[in-house]
Order: C-alpha cells, then structure tokens, then sequence
C-alpha cells in the first residue's frame, strides 16, 4: 500500500473526534486530504511532530491525539520518543509511514532501512508496539488500525508502506488559520488570566 | 533573588500549567521547585526544539506553559520557533539563562553566544526582557500579556543568581 492508501483507510475507521497531528510535507497534505478537519497539519518543524502530539495529549487527556508521520520526520525528532515513553500519554497513539524515503524532498534515503524499529521502541519503554508491512496486506493494516484507536494506552504502529506515493496538492489554509481552525473546530477554550 | 515557589505560584495564577525544560545550573533551584511541584507538572526535554515543539502542542490543546533552556539551546530552536510557535501563533513564555557574560569567563564555550545572544533574538524577532530580582512580576505580567496579545513566544533572559 502506498502512504496515502493507508491514511484513506484510516478514515474509515477514525470516530471524528479524535485530534490529529501530521508531520510537514506529503503526510501532512494527505491527512489534510483524505481525513476529517480541522486537524494540525505541520507546515515546517521537521523533526516535531511527536513533541506536538505530546504537548496535546498533555493538555486535552479526554480526547484521542493521534500522530501520523513518515519516517524521516520520525528519525529526526527521535529523542522524542523516549520522552513520551517516559511518561507515557494513556490518550497518545502514534503511526510512522515507512517508506525509507525523503519523499516529499525527492525520494532521497533515509537509514530507515536498516532500522530495527520495533527493538528500538520497545526498548525506549514502549509496551504496545506493533510492526508490519503493507505490501499486499491491506487486511492487516486495517485490523492494526482498528485495534491501534480501540485499545487503551499508548501504542505506536510502524508500517512498511511502497515508496511510490500519490502527490496532492498543497494545504491552502495559511498555519494561522490551521491554528484559528483547530481550536474553534474542537471547541477549545481558553481560561482567562 | 525570585524565590521560586512564588515564582511558580505565580505563574500558575496566570494559568501556566506546564513547563518543559533542559536544564541549565542557573535553575537549578527553581527545577527542584518544579518537581515538587503539583500545580506545574514539567516535563524534561531531550533537546530544546523539542520543549518548543510540547509547548505548542499544549497550546493547540488550549492550555499555557513555559520553557526553560540555557542560550546554548537559542542555537537549536531557530526551526520550531520559525516554522511552528512564530509561524502558527502561539503565545510561550521561555526563559533562558544568560550564560557567557563575565562570571562566565573561565566557560569559553558560552562565550560566543554570549556575545550574540541578544542580537540573535532580534534576528528572530522574538521579544525579549532581561528578568531581574527588583521588579520581577511586573517585568513577567508585561512579558505574558505581550505573548498573548500577539500570540507569540517571548523570552526572559536570566543571568546568574536571579533564581538563587
């Protein structure tokens, strides 16, 4: 399956309340696509989407914060990763899109292909973790999916997907608007000081 | 010196919730006070980008915090304060100690960025304040409500002793 393949079937299984965090470039344009908004849709920080996903979780604990990312972003912030498995987020769920690519800037590698990434979460203290391909295994995909938003705790699920992906365009909201959106869209409120 | 409980109570009378950090000698104190505290839970980051990229997160989700980074850590935050906190509006106190000045002379490692600080904030337009014992609440109100009428970071700089 390709990267964007795998987050349509996700819409299909999401409850709509749940709060998303994408990581910049292809992943983020595919969420803002292919899933429900208003949804954080990372234009830049590269390397940041966990800690974002982190920091929401903390401040919204009732409602389910999901962080989708490629696997370059993933790398580049991974000392994220032991801080949320540190403490870690009941309502935090995170899915790395693995294509061993750069995609967005060209399709130069990443390491990720030698990467162990089940060894390394666990060992970060990651109890739920689960590793699969897509390739030929869209019946897999869907059942980690689905089980990834039904059980409880923090899990992170690393999926294989093909380096070919599908190019959409650009996310028209400027961030400001992203932001503005968020809130209004997930009736957030703010506590006056 | 600010005494740091009163600092934290302070800071959780503005509605400040949660504070992300690495540490710098500098606030040492305070950090002791931070986790004991149970109004302020702090979160210990693994790089200083990483605490830009909690704040903001926090702030998506409704809620205020702070950071706490020594100046070397200004070298590291250029990305997540331009391409996320400046860029998506969102309002963060953070504060920074202010290494690399005289008392620093035998650290040759902060000099440079002693040097530059300062003027490193004004190339990134972040508004700044140096906090001062005399004077502190009335330097960290203006501070907080800037931050939130232009819903932008600001930053203290801290130098040596404020925080004991």
């Amino acid at each position: 399956m390709k990267g964007a393949e795998v987050i349509s079937l996700f819409s299909e299984i999401l409850q709509g309340n749940e709060m998303i965090v994408a990581s910049n470039g292809n992943v983020s344009r595919q969420v803002y696509h292919l899933l429900n908004k208003p949804q954080i849709y990372l234009r830049g920080s590269m390397g940041l989407p966990l800690s974002v996903g982190l920091g929401l979780s903390l401040s919204q604990p009732e409602k389910k914060v999901i962080v989708i990312t490629g696997d370059g972003n993933f790398l580049m912030g991974l000392g994220s990763l032991t801080t949320i498995a540190h403490f870690p987020p009941e309502n935090l769920r995170i899915i790395i899109l693995d294509n061993e690519i750069y995609a967005t800037t060209g399709g130069q590698p990443t390491v990720s292909s030698t990467l162990n990434y089940k060894l390394l979460i666990k060992g970060s203290g990651v109890e739920n973790v689960y590793s699969l391909s897509s390739i030929n295994n869209e019946k897999e995909v869907n059942k980690s999916l689905i089980k990834l938003l039904k059980q409880g705790g923090l899990q992170i699920l690393h999926i294989k997907v093909e380096r070919d992906d599908i190019e959409l365009v650009n996310i028209d909201w400027h961030p400001t608007e992203i932001t503005k959106k968020f809130h209004f869209g997930h009736k957030i409120h703010f506590k006056s000081s | 010196m600010i005494d740091s409980i009163i600092f934290l109570e302070y800071m959780k009378s503005k509605n400040f919730s949660l504070a992300i950090g690495v540490p710098c000698s500098y606030f040492s104190n305070l950090l002791i006070e931070l986790e004991r505290s149970s109004e302020i839970q702090y979160v210990p980051a693994t790089r200083e980008d990483e605490a830009i990229g909690i704040a903001s997160g926090y702030y998506f989700g409704g809620e205020k915090s702070f950071v706490i980074m020594q100046n070397s850590g200004l070298g590291t935050i250029g990305d997540a304060l331009t391409s996320l906190a400046q860029l998506y509006n969102i309002p963060m106190l953070i504060f920074v100690s202010y290494r690399g000045l005289t008392e620093d002379e035998d650290f040759p490692e902060h000099s440079i960025m002693g040097e530059i600080t300062e003027n490193l904030l004004k190339s990134l337009n972040v508004s700044f304040s140096i906090l001062e014992e005399e004077g502190w609440q009335d330097t960290l109100a203006h501070s907080i409500d800037q931050s939130l009428k232009e819903s932008q970071p600001v930053c203290l700089l801290i130098k040596k002793g404020v925080f004991g």
